[in-house]
């Protein structure tokens, strides 16, 4: 499938990589109903514009929790102890309008299958336009640019159950983009699909967030993929943050794999390497680090 | 299992009444759902199943039809033993009998080539609340969501040893709760997600939501419409000014 420029999506709310904060998170800690423990607590995290930020943890450390504050279903639909503050964009998350924070954090879950409600691709990818009463002729241009976008304009009519995993999960996105959104999670993109299918997921992402600077926040087990992509790296554990730096300095740090963070191979293997004395530089692909024992080999 | 469910979902067929405003299709399906209901005659009933199984054929349809009358064929079965208890007689039992199946054809021709966002616009039109719609119109999308998870669940019970083909009606029923019950905790799961989604996409933002698509009636729409129009009321009057024995 083809995949097109929009110059229009360049235009969305004056978006650029050079934008200030985006996301900022303080002091947030919440408690479910009838819970005994904070699901997050005292959470502090800022995102820039135009950044690809990675969160994880082992499950249960209240990555979904900090999704569902960030994209305001907490407070608004699930309900329990709230403190502190989440701010995204101009909104503060726990007084603007779900309808308001629809156009500025856009949310694909983890199995897309579940956010596709209509029976062709465009109607659903419509589906939040039409929810914002946007006029058929606006709307009939912007599902068509988020179409080309991801590349699935030959899928327009076609039903959700004709669909492969990797094609749901490209009209998943489509209907997150189309809103014209500031920030996009990403709850573990790549859990249902084959490798190569997530390295076109990936690759998608990094080459949306090059073109229209819109910043994403990816929650991912799988950090081999995304790594090489990602700005920052942010480990979770037990509610808290704990981690929080390049993706490089993470993975080298002794503590990440205590927090039940599945260390890439690659990292492993340049971490020793480095342990062992090797001057070696940032980078995550195999390609990179071959490269580099070249350069070394030879320097000797 | 799947191959009869399967004739309930829709698929996009290139037909001439595929192809026709939803609307119209529905008056058709109507005028066909009072034509059999009222028909009273073998002769009267097998005009009726040939001008329907003729609109099937053209659209392109009969296998999917002839799933469907699979699926109820079991109750029409049913219709035929109760009235021959209670009449005695055997013509009128085949025809009440085949009437229930006229009726069934009469509504599938509607459901089978009428997507569920064309049935949507139908509802809309008929304004409905939205919530409704949109209820109806989920359930529908989910029907091959769900019963793919059916056939799954079925298969690791099998892998487990349940043995669902066997034994009389009532221990295959008792057979089947080790699979109602996950598929309705999948369900629960699923719908709590599609509720975060609905959200996380401004479901109930406005009141008066917009339509990527609006239908607007051809000219060979309405000369289909009115042509089934007259056609329907002759059949009517015919019924009414020569009652006919059975």
């Amino acid at each position: 499938m083809g995949i097109a420029t929009l110059p229009d999506i360049q235009r969305w709310k004056g978006l650029g990589s050079s934008m200030g904060e985006i996301l900022r998170v303080q002091n947030l800690s919440f408690r479910y109903p009838e819970a005994a423990k904070f699901a997050v607590r005292d959470f502090e995290l800022t995102i820039k514009g135009g950044e690809i930020v990675i969160l994880a943890g082992p499950s249960g450390c209240g990555k979904s929790t900090l999704l569902r504050a960030v994209n305001g279903l907490i407070p608004h639909m699930y309900t329990g102890e709230y403190l502190g503050s989440v701010s995204v964009g101009d909104h503060k998350v726990s007084e603007a309008r779900m309808s308001e924070l629809a156009q500025t954090v856009g949310l694909l879950f983890q199995n897309p299958e579940n956010q596709i409600f209509m029976f062709s691709v465009e109607r659903d990818i419509a589906f939040g336009l039409e929810n914002l009463a946007v006029p058929p002729d606006e709307m009939r241009t912007r599902v068509d640019e988020a179409m080309r976008q991801l590349g699935i304009t030959d899928l327009a009519q076609r039903a959700p159950h004709e669909l492969s995993d990797g094609q749901k999960q490209r009209v998943a996105l489509a209907g997150v983009i189309v809103m014209r959104p500031r920030l996009i999670i990403l709850d573990e993109p790549t859990s249902l699909l084959d490798p190569k299918t997530a390295v076109e997921l990936v690759e998608l992402v990094r080459r949306l967030r090059d073109e229209t600077g819109i910043t994403f926040l990816i929650v991912e087990h799988r950090l081999e993929l995304l790594v090489r992509i990602a700005d920052r790296l942010v480990v979770m554990s037990e509610g808290r943050k704990v981690l929080d730096g390049g993706p490089e300095e993470v993975l080298a740090d002794e503590r990440a794999a205590a927090y039940g963070i599945s260390i890439p191979p690659i990292s492993r293997l340049r971490n020793q390497l480095k342990r062992d004395g090797l001057p070696l530089e940032n980078g995550f692909g195999p390609d990179d680090l071959a490269e580099e024992l070249n350069r070394e080999a030879l320097g000797r | 299992m799947y191959w009869v469910a399967g004739g309930f979902i829709f698929r996009r067929v290139n037909s001439p009444f595929h192809s026709l405003d939803p609307r119209v299709k529905l008056l058709v399906s109507a005028e066909l759902f009072v034509v059999s209901l009222t028909a009273y005659s073998v002769t009267q009933l097998a005009v009726v199943m040939a001008v329907m199984l003729s609109i099937a054929a053209v659209s392109k349809i009969l296998k999917r039809v002839g799933r469907t009358l699979i699926f109820s064929a079991g109750f029409s079965v049913f219709i035929f033993v109760i009235n021959l208890l209670a009449s005695h007689s055997l013509l009128t039992s085949a025809v009440y009998s085949v009437r229930f199946l006229a009726i069934i054809i009469s509504t599938s021709l509607f459901f089978i080539t009428t997507s569920p966002d064309e049935l949507e616009q139908v509802m809309k039109s008929a304004h409905l609340p939205r919530d409704v719609v949109f209820a109806f119109t989920t359930a529908v999308r989910f029907i091959p969501v769900l019963m793919l998870d059916a056939i799954q669940i079925v298969d690791a019970q099998k892998s487990r040893g349940l043995e669902v083909e066997k034994g009389n009606l009532i221990r295959r029923v008792r057979k089947m709760v080790p699979v109602l019950i996950p598929l309705v905790v999948n369900s629960v799961i699923r719908s709590g997600e599609l509720a975060e989604a609905m959200e996380s996409r401004a479901y109930g933002a406005v009141s008066k939501p917009t339509s990527l698509h609006s239908y607007s009636s051809t000219k060979r729409d309405k000369l289909v419409a009115a042509g089934s129009l007259i056609l329907f009321i002759i059949t009517v009057y015919i019924y009414v000014r020569f009652p006919t024995p059975l």
